[in-house]
């Protein structure tokens, strides 16, 4: 599928479709040139009706955000009856495409780094009075893949076409809920309040999905399951039991530890309790991380149990049990790791064993 | 209204050579500043230089929404900063925090202008404001004003007091170093609240004097070094903006940095209350860390002790992502190794 819209169309005289990116639960995006200033810019262009209710509001609302975690608003456009969002183009991919894809977690460091910058995306929105009501990886941009060279926002306010997609699916049960994208990419995310009561959502539901995202990332699991069984748990705000493997090594235990304790303060029943955005932003600001980029290798050799070398096309780097987080991997295993200037060979650290999407 | 969707809601102003209207886009609902720049839509500099900008996000810089062509002018559509600018009394510093604050803010605004090879050209305190949540904003550009006749003719563009020495030459040619020395002059009018005579004097007579010794607030002596050295005649001698930044910043974060250092299964923390460990791996080596309050340094090492496989002597820093090995290459498997993580403070406006 690739929606309305073909490579070389001209939309309102200025921007050129160049190719189909992929598609949202409410949009459809692309990629074009804005034949005026000549740069690439992203065309996102709504699926239906209910979708182009809500189409203007959202680029209204992003366009009152300045930060580099968010997506830069340019221009909205109608043209008859069809109306089209003009953002920054951003080259990368979202963040589960991204980061959950090869892995179904990530080690504390990349997880801090993500949480860091999301948190300051957040809080650029909130003090511009906008709350974001759908925060999810699937609305959040990643540049540079597992070496993180930038995050941003993105799809802002989209969320009340949620709200009503969400209403219609609880309603029609598993089987609808099942067809509804929306609820099941959203869901696992969202507040209590904004489930029980989506119009009276503010900035903290947005600190909650936070916190629920931190979970996923840091842990492979969403903290209150998926689907329709989600929704008892997440009403009863119950703060899961962690995986083993996030206190398992000490090298990794303590950065795990407080980013899991960030992620659980966004997750309290009453949203007054939640931190706000700034003081997630200062909180962030003393977490301890490395952010070296990362590269992928297959594990070569693993001698005694306890070291061994990870094979890339730039050579051998050393690896040392004490250096990997979560499963330990065996000889043939592919690898994500960062290295260090080790003497001999590189030094590898932190390594993950790639284990693909949970699901 | 211009172009069906900016509606004018205020009388225009005159900023740098163009005019500026207060509109309202009716489209995105949002407030904008829209400068025509007269005959300018042919000029093909304008338009590299809007191009980088409109790539641009800085929390210190008005944004670039846009760029129109009106007939045979060329219209740029920003953001509207709401406020006072830099030069009003009200917003004069209080105390040093405040003053380092508000230069690191326009220093981190040019530093971003000038990582994309542009140059603000018409740096003053009169082009900044301060938007209602207290952050500075850097705008009116003076786009490529140093091309055509006027320039190459007149010797001269700029304002008096905040020019660079060299603008006062024939043929005039920008850099980069223009916008340092506006920076200096702008950090010491701010401080001063007035310029010295030397500097106002036409073109200014540089001494190479300590200018910001007369500040009422006591600066350190690495900050009122590189201050005074954007002053400096020879532009080649001016710093980098991202330097005079980080410095700044290595001020303004004295003090909150925190490292996370994990020897043998143990994970100990340094920070300002906890400021420094010796760790140790019997009859191999060891190493002594301290925190400075700006550095995690080196303050005593003995035996075999390396740093990313080079070599440790006492006062060494060490750098963000590091291993530290205790023991020799040749020991193999039989060496330690520590790890040291560092926090990532954000300077809190």
């Amino acid at each position: 599928m690739s929606g309305p819209l073909k490579p070389s169309d001209i939309i309102g005289d200025r921007y050129e479709i160049l190719r189909y990116v992929g598609e949202g639960g409410m949009q459809f995006v692309y990629q074009a040139k804005d034949i005026l200033t000549d740069r690439h810019v992203a065309l996102k262009t709504p699926k239906n009706k209910s979708a182009t209710k809500r189409f203007r509001r959202s680029a209204v609302v992003a366009a009152k955000v300045n930060h580099p975690n968010v997506a830069k608003t340019l221009d909205y456009l109608k043209v008859g009856t069809q109306r089209y969002l003009i953002e920054e183009y951003i080259e990368g991919s979202d963040l589960k495409a991204a980061l959950l894809q090869e892995t179904a977690y990530l080690d504390p460091y990349l997880a801090a780094k993500v949480l860091h910058h999301l948190a300051k995306g957040v809080a650029a929105a909130h003090h511009a009075g906008v709350v974001h009501r759908d925060l999810k990886p699937t609305n959040i941009m990643v540049i540079g893949g597992y070496s993180l060279h930038e995050l941003k926002v993105t799809d802002f306010g989209i969320a009340r076409m949620a709200d009503e997609e969400l209403r219609e699916a609880v309603e029609g049960g598993d089987a609808s809920m099942s067809a509804s994208q929306t609820a099941v990419g959203a869901l696992p995310y969202m507040a209590p309040e904004a489930i029980d009561e989506p119009s009276t959502v503010g900035p903290p539901a947005d600190i909650w999905s936070v916190g629920a995202m931190m979970y996923h990332l840091l842990c492979g699991q969403y903290p209150f399951g998926q689907g329709l069984r989600a929704v008892p748990k997440i009403m009863t705000a119950k703060l899961p039991d962690p995986p083993e493997f996030l206190s398992a090594n000490p090298q990794f235990a303590p950065l795990a530890k407080e980013i899991l304790e960030i992620a659980f303060s966004c997750l309290k029943k009453d949203p007054m309790e939640r931190p706000t955005a700034d003081q997630l932003v200062e909180k962030c600001s003393t977490l301890c991380y490395t952010s070296s980029p990362r590269q992928q290798g297959v594990v070569c050799d693993f001698r005694y149990g306890a070291w061994g070398f990870i094979r890339t096309p730039e050579g051998s780097v050393f690896f040392h049990r004490e250096c990997v987080y979560g499963p330990m991997p065996v000889v043939g295993d592919p690898v994500l790791f960062a290295s260090y200037d080790g003497g001999g060979a590189d030094r590898a650290l932190p390594v993950v064993k790639l284990t693909g999407a949970t699901d | 209204m211009i172009a069906d969707r900016y509606e004018v809601v205020g009388a225009s102003f005159v900023g740098g050579m163009a005019a500026v209207w207060p509109c309202n886009d009716i489209v995105l609902q949002r407030k904008v500043a829209i400068k025509v720049m007269p005959g300018s839509a042919e000029k093909r500099r304008i338009r590299d230089e809007l191009s980088a900008l409109l790539k641009m996000r800085s929390n210190h810089v008005v944004q670039v929404y846009d760029v129109l062509n009106l007939n045979k002018d060329l219209a740029i559509v920003q953001e509207f900063v709401e406020g006072k600018d830099l030069f009003d009394e009200g917003l004069a510093p209080k105390n040093k925090n405040e003053y380092l604050k508000l230069l690191w803010q326009i220093a981190s605004g040019i530093a971003n202008i000038h990582d994309l090879d542009v140059i603000h050209r018409d740096i003053k305190p009169n082009n900044m404001k301060v938007d209602p949540e207290g952050v500075v904003k850097i705008f009116d550009f003076g786009l490529a004003r140093d091309e055509g006749p006027s320039a190459a003719t007149l010797g001269f563009v700029g304002t008096p007091g905040f020019a660079a020495p060299e603008l006062y030459r024939h043929h005039v040619t920008f850099t980069a170093a223009v916008d340092t020395y506006a920076f200096g002059a702008t950090a010491l009018f701010l401080g001063l609240r007035d310029l010295p005579p030397e500097l106002v004097h036409r073109p200014p007579v540089l001494s190479g004097a300590n200018y910001f010794s007369a500040l009422p607030f006591k600066l350190a002596k690495d900050v009122e070094s590189i201050l005074n050295t954007c002053l400096e005649e020879s532009p080649s001698i001016r710093p980098a903006m991202r330097d005079v930044r980080d410095l700044l910043a290595k001020h303004l974060l004295h003090n909150r940095h925190r490292a996370l250092i994990v020897f043998d299964g143990k994970a100990s923390y340094l920070d300002a209350t906890r400021p420094s460990v010796v760790l140790r791996l019997a009859s191999i080596g060891e190493i002594g860390i301290r925190y400075d309050g700006f550095d995690f340094l080196v303050d005593r090492v003995s035996g075999e002790v390396f740093i990313n496989n080079s070599p440790v002597a006492v006062g060494d820093h060490l750098p963000g992502a590091c291993v530290v090995a205790l023991g020799a290459p040749e020991r193999k498997a039989d060496r330690k190794y520590i790890t040291f993580d560092l926090s990532h403070p954000e300077i809190v406006l």
